[in-house]
């Protein structure tokens, strides 16, 4: 199946396909628990809730306890899964389009290793100011938002005012190492061994805090980052032809990186500080997309990489859920176990890099 | 349209690389700028990009002048064309030529299409539109990427060094397309030969400085190019009023 004219019918045939994917995988993955529940009962339930607004399960026609199962406990679980994989996967395309570089991901901006050492500090030291189940999510929020207002001020002071990829990738390699410092340091002078587990735990990641009211706010920031990310499709396409290029093309090549940067901050701190670190969906997610259509176009990649990152981090979710019954496994581990080797096995099959 | 540099000084980081230079590339021809590596030349042709801020002077594009333009204004009155051009991330020739087509404004899928098509035709690579870039040649790279300024609807294009590393066929392909376009052109060139040949107006840098300005015949005097350039070497017309570069090597 050839390109012609720019228009790309792997890309076009991908959307249909990857949407049907993303709706059987719902059901299946919501079917799948500590519990087992038949598909034909996920599907009737999700159709009675959304579509008619609860009655069959009035009338009886459906259990109360796979009701609560499915609707209150696996389906926002899901759902986050679905928010943070698109997310991961739409900024790690935009990432990689702003330094222009293939292995960049959302965290090269720092924000990992800022919600680490947010996430530790809450975890770690005894806070005075404030307490609560939402302690962790606050502080880990603050740690990324400083660590890439960090990464940002120090690639444009570097740059002599403007924002070259080359320093953003080095400031953000420098702060996510002090940042891992702040967090390693922490862990040191740590007195509970209790503690020093949750925090490594939440560095794995893990999407056990979704519920229907911290919902809203992540699928906001992600469904509202999708559409700019969208809009912006064919400037970050400019951008990826390198500063020069895209200025000369008429792109105000220091807004858009500033603009982009901001908002992909923005989105994956909202999800980070919630879910712990979830690594290699922003990296490889992109890539997997380029190499199925085999095209760089923006217009394609973004929201493909977001219906890809969406399914794949169900799926993680899925069996980081189900894998061990009795303890629940890190997603983190499983999206960097097996993304990795299906990353490779792609590059090789595709030949990748070498075409040139 | 027809650009002219008047007293223009750049700076990059703290080092002033552009001493004051006046220059004209006059509407409809080819305006070459000859120099050795590291004379001002790219910083020059970036300076008129936007791309590095002038200390001093100013650049007037039909008698207007530049400041306050935004690259879009700005790649509304010229194309460009780098000296890189590569490209890490797959796309097609269409594609890359494609990108160029926004700044016309709003269109029609079928007119954006025609005026792709048209752009590559022009070049003569039609048959590498849906080739991924990184697997054409340097010289179809570079065919390419003058295509995409081409589609911007121009009616001015500016290049820096585009037949370097190019074959010698390459080399006359993309000079006698420039110049049968009819479009203003400003090139930098180090092929000396090839500015002879096809420029209509040549200006020598050195140092930061334009050294002299005017026909190629006037300009590449054996006295000034072993001056600039530290070799023996003159302009020659030859027997059908073509002119030539001799370079006399040891």
């Amino acid at each position: 199946m050839r390109q012609e004219n720019g228009r790309n019918l792997r890309g076009i045939i991908l959307f249909p396909v990857l949407i049907a994917v993303l709706f059987v995988s719902l059901l299946f993955v919501i079917s799948k628990g500590s519990t087992d529940i038949s598909l034909s009962v996920v599907y009737g339930i999700l159709n009675d809730q959304v579509l008619h607004g609860g009655r069959e399960l009035k009338e009886g026609l459906w259990g109360r306890a796979d009701y609560q199962i499915i609707w209150n406990i696996r389906l926002p679980r899901v759902l986050f899964g679905i928010l943070c994989g698109a997310g991961l996967g739409l900024c790690g395309a935009v990432m990689q389009a702003l330094v222009l570089n293939p292995i960049a991901d959302p965290y090269i901006l720092g924000i990992s290793s800022g919600a680490s050492s947010g996430a530790a500090c809450a975890l770690l030291l005894p806070i005075p100011f404030f307490g609560g189940q939402y302690q962790t999510t606050i502080m880990a929020m603050v740690g990324a938002l400083i660590s890439s207002a960090l990464v940002y001020f120090m690639a444009k002071f570097a740059g002599g005012g403007k924002l070259h990829p080359v320093t953003l990738l080095l400031s953000g390699t420098a702060i996510n190492a002090v940042m891992s410092a702040v967090t390693g340091f922490l862990i040191f002078i740590a007195k509970s061994s209790e503690s020093i587990a949750a925090v490594y735990n939440w560095q794995m990641g893990s999407l056990a805090a979704a519920q229907w009211s911290t919902l809203t706010i992540p699928a906001l920031g992600v469904l509202l980052g999708l559409v700019v990310c969208i809009l912006q499709s064919g400037n970050l396409n400019l951008m990826m032809m390198g500063d020069e290029d895209a200025a000369a093309l008429g792109l105000s090549v220091k807004h858009v990186r500033a603009g982009m940067f901001i908002v992909c901050s923005v989105i994956v701190a909202s999800l980070v500080s919630v879910t712990g670190i979830i690594g290699f969906v922003g990296l490889v997610v992109p890539h997997v997309v380029r190499l199925m259509i085999r095209s760089s176009n923006n217009k394609l990649v973004i929201p493909l990489s977001s219906l890809s990152g969406a399914i794949y981090l169900m799926w993680a979710d899925s069996l980081a859920r189900s894998a061990f019954r009795a303890a629940e496994l890190p997603i983190g581990i499983i999206t960097a176990f097996v993304g990795a080797p299906f990353f490779l096995f792609l590059m090789i099959r595709k030949n990748y890099g070498v075409r040139a | 349209m027809k650009i002219e540099y008047k007293d223009v000084s750049v700076s990059v980081g703290r080092n002033r690389i552009v001493h004051g230079v006046n220059l004209t590339a006059e509407s409809g021809i080819i305006t070459g700028i000859i120099g050795p590596n590291g004379c001002g030349k790219s910083t020059l042709l970036k300076t008129t990009l936007g791309l590095n801020s002038m200390d001093e002077g100013d650049i007037l594009l039909d008698g207007r002048s530049v400041t306050g333009l935004n690259n879009k204004q700005l790649a509304k009155r010229y194309g460009y064309v780098g000296q890189d051009n590569s490209c890490t991330f797959d796309f097609t020739a269409y594609e890359i030529v494609s990108m160029a087509v926004p700044i016309r404004g709003r269109m029609s899928k079928r007119a954006e299409q025609e005026i792709v098509l048209n752009s590559l035709e022009q070049l003569g690579i039609s048959h590498l539109k849906d080739r991924n870039i990184q697997s054409l040649s340097g010289g179809e790279r570079k065919l390419v990427f003058i295509s995409r300024a081409f589609a911007q609807g121009v009616d001015t294009i500016i290049l820096d060094e585009p037949t370097n590393h190019l074959d010698i066929k390459h080399q006359l392909y993309i000079l006698d397309i420039l110049k049968q376009s009819k479009k203003t052109i400003l090139i930098v060139l180090h092929d000396l030969r090839l500015a002879a040949h096809y420029c209509d107006t040549l200006y020598l840098m050195k140092q930061g400085n334009v050294v002299c300005g005017g026909r190629p015949s006037e300009v590449l005097q054996k006295k000034r190019v072993k001056q600039v350039f530290g070799v023996e070497g003159f302009a020659l017309e030859l027997e059908d009023g073509a002119l030539d570069f001799h370079l006399k090597m040891n």
